[in-house]
């Protein structure tokens, strides 16, 4: 196991830059997340750091190992791909084996090294069959066998769940936590899907557009996103996002002006916003409620339900303020009808401003 | 008339009369295929039993020409030479196609042109084809000749040799065939995952390793059906030969269908050659089952 650093990594395809300058450390023995929306770089940032791709400026290093010009097969790191890139061929025994057979490995150790790897993933029943035979579960696992048998410094994993339906995703996003407690290895793992990132990561890194928008742990990344990009990406359903102005300010207080709500009044933000400035208030639908609950001031938002989600632990309710959706997750069944407008409330303290920019306004 | 219906539960039965648009669609087709294909197998087969030639009435001789066929030594040489040849050109053939889509499916300048310029004889007609190589085997004016002439090497009568004709026939063959080798390959090898790849250079394998133990076992199913098509088609070999060398020298190209063609047309035996042609029909259609129950297994 070892730790990663990428030293302004940056990687173009002509004219078009994939990743722009991406700095970061994954600490050794760190379950580190990928995520963003497609087309964020995530992928691309993962192949660099395999070896698949050559980086076009920066540096990788695993453990003290510049690994920048390194070949894919001598940076000591394993890979899980989406399709599992599992030899149709070979038997699952084969399979497993093949980098160790490449490493011209005795039979011997070879036979012990891949029962050992089959067992870890309760695969030893199923060496003798081809991957076709196996269920997609069973083939996720196998591809991991593989990776396992190496004992890379790093385990890279490419979306390895998408594939699964979603029944097997929430248990197989359960054997790979454990399985990184056991191993105590170094991995890194692409998703799009925010709830994995969530579940699994000991830090997140949220990628947009090539470039890092923010590296945190599970619950920084929600409570103190730095930038309307993270705010809205991690968190299901999605943060509310409502346009207003700067109102006034009075000592502690910034009132705003918010289109179909009316004043919100914040407390505690750092002073640098000016009266008449052009902000985005931001509430997470979780905290909102139907009722007037929490620390005062609260805000009390109008909304007419399009629709209404009743999935019994929570009733998710879909409306729109001025054109912009509003989103509602309510605790337990809640009688909601679509059509009736109903009045919510929030704690102002769980309102997150954003600048024009789009940038977090901290608070004091 | 009735068909079974395969959809699981209860077995249900759709008669002719439910299905009779169904017929009536594939009807143009089945009488193209019967009077094309069914029609002239079976009046082939049956000829196979009479001595009909026009020179005599025909009469029914029973498993007479199999006998005889059995017995032929001419027939037995026709054999060991269409084995020679189908040999000679098929492996060849498929490892100068593998060889060449390997190469071509990388991106290197000018692929394109080197596809077309390989997959070029494919598309010329036989006989130009056989015509140009006759001249290029010319012993005296030939092209051949005249490069060994001028390196140093005596030239050689490449047609009239009964020791290199076969083998010069080949070589044409290859020449021609290795395109279409290649075009099925190429599509072959566009059909495997690059993930593959990428899995196995992650996993340390290198050129060789990766050429032997993920390419070679992907281009199986290709591989057996360039194999089968290939061995189908040159045991059928015929207008090359009949261009180039008329089955000489001294019998040493002649295969079983040009001889066929010579027993049949040139000596008016037509019984004899239809025995000729069942015996090879029978050949063809063992390796096309093979061919097809192992491709069968595989896909399984």
């Amino acid at each position: 196991m070892a730790r990663l650093e990428l030293s302004n990594v940056s990687k173009s395809y002509g004219a078009f830059d994939a990743i722009t300058d991406v700095s970061l450390a994954i600490e050794d023995g760190e379950f580190a997340v990928f995520v963003g929306p497609s087309g964020c770089g995530k992928s691309t940032l993962l192949r660099l750091i395999a070896g698949l791709d050559p980086i076009s400026d920066g540096a990788i290093t695993i453990g003290r190992d510049d690994v920048t010009r390194k070949p894919a097969g001598t940076r000591s790191v394993a890979m899980v791909f989406q399709s599992y890139a599992l030899y149709p061929h070979m038997s699952v025994y084969d399979n497993i084996a093949f980098p160790l057979q490449m490493e011209r490995r005795s039979k011997g150790d070879i036979r012990q090294q891949v029962e050992k790897a089959a067992s870890t993933v309760r695969l030893s029943t199923r060496l003798k069959d081809k991957p076709a035979k196996l269920s997609g579960g069973q083939r996720q696992r196998v591809a991991i066998a593989r990776a396992i048998v190496r004992k890379p410094k790093i385990f890279l994993m490419d979306e390895p769940l998408s594939n699964l339906d979603a029944a097997l995703r929430i248990e197989m996003r359960t054997e790979l936590t454990q399985l990184h407690k056991e191993l105590g290895a170094t991995m890194v793992y692409v998703t799009h899907d925010q709830l994995e990132a969530m579940t699994m990561a000991d830090r997140i890194v949220v990628l947009n557009g090539g470039r890092v928008e923010q590296v945190g742990r599970p619950m920084d990344l929600y409570h103190r996103p730095v930038n309307r990009f993270v705010a809205g990406f991690i968190g299901s359903p999605p943060m509310n996002m409502l346009r207003g102005r700067v109102k006034a300010i009075e000592s502690e207080y910034h009132s705003f002006d918010v289109a179909g709500i009316g004043t919100i009044v914040i407390d505690g933000l750092a002073e640098r916003l000016k009266i008449g400035e052009e902000v985005v208030l931001g509430i997470r639908p979780e905290y909102l409620a139907p009722h007037p609950a929490g620390s005062e001031p609260l805000i009390k938002i109008g909304v007419v339900p399009r629709s209404v989600e009743r999935l019994g632990a929570q009733t998710i309710i879909h409306g729109a303020i001025e054109g912009q959706n509003f989103t509602c997750v309510f605790a337990g069944d809640q009688a909601v009808e679509p059509g009736r407008e109903l009045s919510v409330y929030c704690d102002a303290a769980n309102i997150h401003v954003f600048d024009a920019a789009g940038t977090t306004v901290s608070r004091k | 008339m009735a068909l079974r219906n395969s959809t699981s539960g209860p077995v249900k039965t759709v008669s002719f009369h439910q299905n009779w648009s169904a017929y009536a669609f594939l009807a143009p087709a089945l009488v193209i295929l019967f009077l094309s294909l069914l029609l002239p197998a079976a009046a082939t087969l049956l000829m196979s039993f009479t001595d009909v030639s026009f020179l005599k009435p025909t009469n029914f001789v029973g498993f007479d020409n199999y006998v005889k066929l059995f017995n032929d030594t001419r027939f037995q040489q026709a054999v060991g030479n269409t084995i020679h040849y189908t040999i000679g050109v098929t492996f060849p053939t498929m490892v100068l196609g593998l060889l060449a889509a390997v190469a071509l499916n990388q991106k290197v300048p000018g692929r394109m042109a080197f596809r077309t310029i390989f997959y070029l004889p494919v598309l010329t007609s036989l006989i130009a084809a056989a015509v140009v190589w006759a001249y290029v085997y010319e012993p005296y004016a030939g092209p051949l000749n005249g490069l060994l002439t001028r390196v140093g090497l005596p030239p050689q009568p490449w047609l009239q040799n009964p020791g290199l004709a076969m083998n010069a026939l080949i070589i044409m063959a290859i020449w021609r065939d290795f395109g279409t080798a290649m075009i099925i390959y190429l599509a072959g090898l566009q059909d495997i995952p690059n993930d593959l790849y990428e899995a196995a250079r992650l996993d340390g394998a290198k050129g060789k390793d990766i050429f032997l133990r993920i390419t070679v076992p992907m281009l199986s199913s290709v591989t057996f059906y360039l194999l089968i098509i290939l061995i189908v088609q040159t045991f059928q070999v015929f207008g090359a030969i009949y261009v180039m060398t008329q089955g000489g020298p001294l019998g040493s190209t002649e295969t079983v269908v040009y001889q066929m063609y010579q027993t049949a047309f040139g000596y008016t035996e037509f019984g004899y050659g239809a025995a000729m042609s069942t015996v090879l029909f029978l050949t063809i259609l063992v390796f096309s089952i093979i061919g097809t129950r192992i491709m069968r297994r595989k896909d399984a």
